[in-house]
């Protein structure tokens, strides 16, 4: 389906609700702009393949058939076994930037992205297949200005017994948007995420998360974990859907907000489809203040008030990653939500 | 010459309205360790929170006072950098805050100077292996999963590393094994000479480790009967009923 031809989606759709097609398309609803490739650099851990396959996946979802109209740049890399971890820099420039990438994980490895740049907007679409017997991690943290707009979309699919674990650390951009699908293709395969958000200013931070298990004896685990300050709103909605004859799977999700202002908001929205009899599927989710025994003790340990709440915030955000396996996708996501708490609290 | 460290006159607290402390007074001077015991809401947390300044609480009456200046001065975090430490009988769980960030912000903030990271880890593997704690802990979050006997060393650390010049310690041996309760007992006595320690408990075996200078009696908000270490063994065999039908506890 070309863009010309969907319609503008409804606000009905639990997908679109809080950030409209509109609020998040670069110009006006009707158009598709040039857009600048995004930049991307392997730092460590191998080479992208040349003659990248533009992989289009949901090509009923009208975000995906934009980046994909959009163009801009699209790269393949494909683990080779000699790396254990392989840092990506994407940069993002210009008015409108677009950048594609597949990921291919044939081999146990963690694959660290960190988006940067100054674009106006910018487009990023992250696809990836994790081959059987497989165990990696993939981590993506966004660092776009603060004057930046993204739509970010994410496909997975997780072969035979093969694990994947997602992190996510939104700290950039002031209106995001993104969504991340993940399709359970063979049994025996797991699926750990992890997001951790930080609202602050009047950031707008919108992550749908849909993850199908369709097929038995698969388990995921969905934390996402939103601190919210100033007049930001995050919002999380996740959609959970286990099939009719995929028995045996194990799925949870758990998303928490903190607020730290009166203006801040936050929703959280699970949402389960399960369509078969013997599984184990859990939803929670939960908005609170800073917890005031918490305050005082850490204040009862010489912290001044402005010190103990940035200390929550810290380990509220850092317990958002606590689901996660991996040692390296865990101490990067760790580092970068240290060193930007570091600036922007002491602001 | 003794240095007064803490003084309590008259005090009357109550929480939302409910009156708690009705007349409380008591004086510390450092090298002194006190004993406070009595039933279970009689008003000895109730004292402990007050002195730490926990927000939920209002003097309406009377005052304390912090080696000579009036604690409603301070705030919470200016009672603990000036050398205030309460062991709380139910320490926060924190999660996402590693124990050795927060031990290390913690020390940082209440000696009001940078520590030398060699020094600080020298000082740190010495206190911990006092208190047999396993160093794994330090990269724990803060209280989250721990046994009642973890979170308990973990308060006994912190009091170790603050080097505190009053000790607050409420129910502190509560839940522990007999080996824990050595433990603890140990780091109480490592402080103690340098400190006034005020120690809330509702047994007499704690005091077979650390030997109290005056051991106090609450009832109904206030003391009702001082004493020394035979007071706390009396209590053991005896019970509180004595003290409500004599006159001294005015009941």
């Amino acid at each position: 389906m070309k863009y010309a031809d969907m319609a503008v989606p409804s606000r009905a759709q639990h997908l679109w609700r809080y950030t409209p097609w509109a609020r998040i398309h670069p110009t006006s609803v009707d158009q598709v702009p040039e857009a600048h490739p995004v930049q991307w650099k392997i730092l460590e851990g191998g080479a992208f393949h040349s003659g990248a396959p533009r992989v289009l996946t949901d090509d009923d979802d009208i975000g995906r058939v934009f980046l994909s109209e959009l163009g801009g740049s699209a790269q393949t890399f494909e683990t080779s076994g000699e790396h254990a971890v392989v840092n990506i820099q994407a940069t993002a420039s210009g008015h409108v930037a677009v950048g594609h990438l597949h990921l291919v994980m044939k081999h146990n490895v963690t694959v660290l992205i960190h988006l940067a740049g100054e674009a106006d907007w910018a487009g990023l679409h992250i696809t990836g297949e994790v081959a059987a017997n497989v165990q990696c991690a993939v981590g993506l943290v966004n660092e776009l200005s603060s004057n930046s707009k993204l739509l970010h979309c994410e496909n997975w699919s997780i072969g035979r017994d093969a694990s994947l674990e997602l992190a996510s650390l939104s700290i950039g951009g002031f209106r995001c948007k993104s969504d991340v699908r993940t399709v359970f293709t063979a049994p025996g395969s797991n699926l750990i995420q992890a997001i951790s958000v930080h609202g602050h200013q009047q950031r707008h931070i919108d992550h749908h998360i849909q993850i199908h298990h369709l097929v038995p004896h698969t388990d995921s685990s969905l934390h996402i974990h939103a601190a919210c300050d100033d007049q930001s709103h995050s919002i999380s909605t996740g959609l959970l859907t286990i099939a009719e004859k995929a028995n045996h799977c194990d799925a949870g999700q758990l998303f928490k907000n903190l607020l730290l202002s009166e203006k801040a908001r936050a929703e959280a929205i699970p949402e389960l489809e399960v369509l078969a009899d013997e599984v184990s599927a859990a939803h929670g989710a939960a908005s609170a203040p800073v917890d005031r025994d918490q305050l005082h003790y850490l204040m009862s340990r010489g912290l001044a008030s402005d010190e103990a709440i940035a200390l929550l915030i810290e380990g509220f955000m850092q317990d958002g990653f606590s689901n996660l396996k991996q040692e390296a996708l865990i101490h990067e996501m760790r580092t970068r939500l240290t060193v930007h708490l570091e600036c922007e609290l002491k602001r | 010459m003794a240095e007064e460290i803490l003084r309590i006159e008259d005090l009357h607290v109550s929480v939302e309205g409910t009156p708690i402390l009705n007349g409380m007074d008591l004086v510390i001077q450092r090298g002194e360790v006190h004993v406070i015991m009595g039933r279970n809401g009689a008003g000895k947390s109730t004292l402990a929170s007050v002195i730490m300044g926990h927000p939920a609480y209002e003097i309406t009456q009377g005052a304390i006072y912090y080696k000579g200046q009036a604690l409603e001065e301070l705030s919470v975090f200016q009672r603990a950098r000036a050398g205030i430490f309460l062991s709380f009988q139910y320490p926060a769980v924190i999660p996402g805050v590693q124990v050795g960030t927060f031990l290390k912000k913690s020390v940082q903030s209440v000696r009001d100077e940078p520590l030398k990271g060699r020094a600080f880890r020298k000082e740190l593997n010495e206190a911990m292996d006092a208190l047999e704690m396993q160093k794994g802990v330090l990269s724990r979050y803060v209280n989250d999963g721990f046994s009642g006997g973890e979170k308990k060393r973990l308060e006994i650390l912190q009091m170790l590393l603050l080097r505190p010049q009053l000790a607050l310690l409420d129910e502190t041996d509560s839940g522990l094994d007999i080996d824990a309760l050595r433990i603890v007992a140990k780091g109480i006595n490592q402080v103690a000479p340098s400190a006034g320690c005020l120690i809330i408990t509702h047994y007499q075996r704690l005091l077979d480790h650390v030997s109290p200078d005056f051991v106090h009696v609450m009832i109904d908000g206030r003391i009702v009967k001082s004493g020394g270490p035979e007071l706390a063994l009396k209590l053991e065999d005896q019970g509180y009923d004595w003290l409500e039908t004599s006159p001294e506890g005015n009941a």
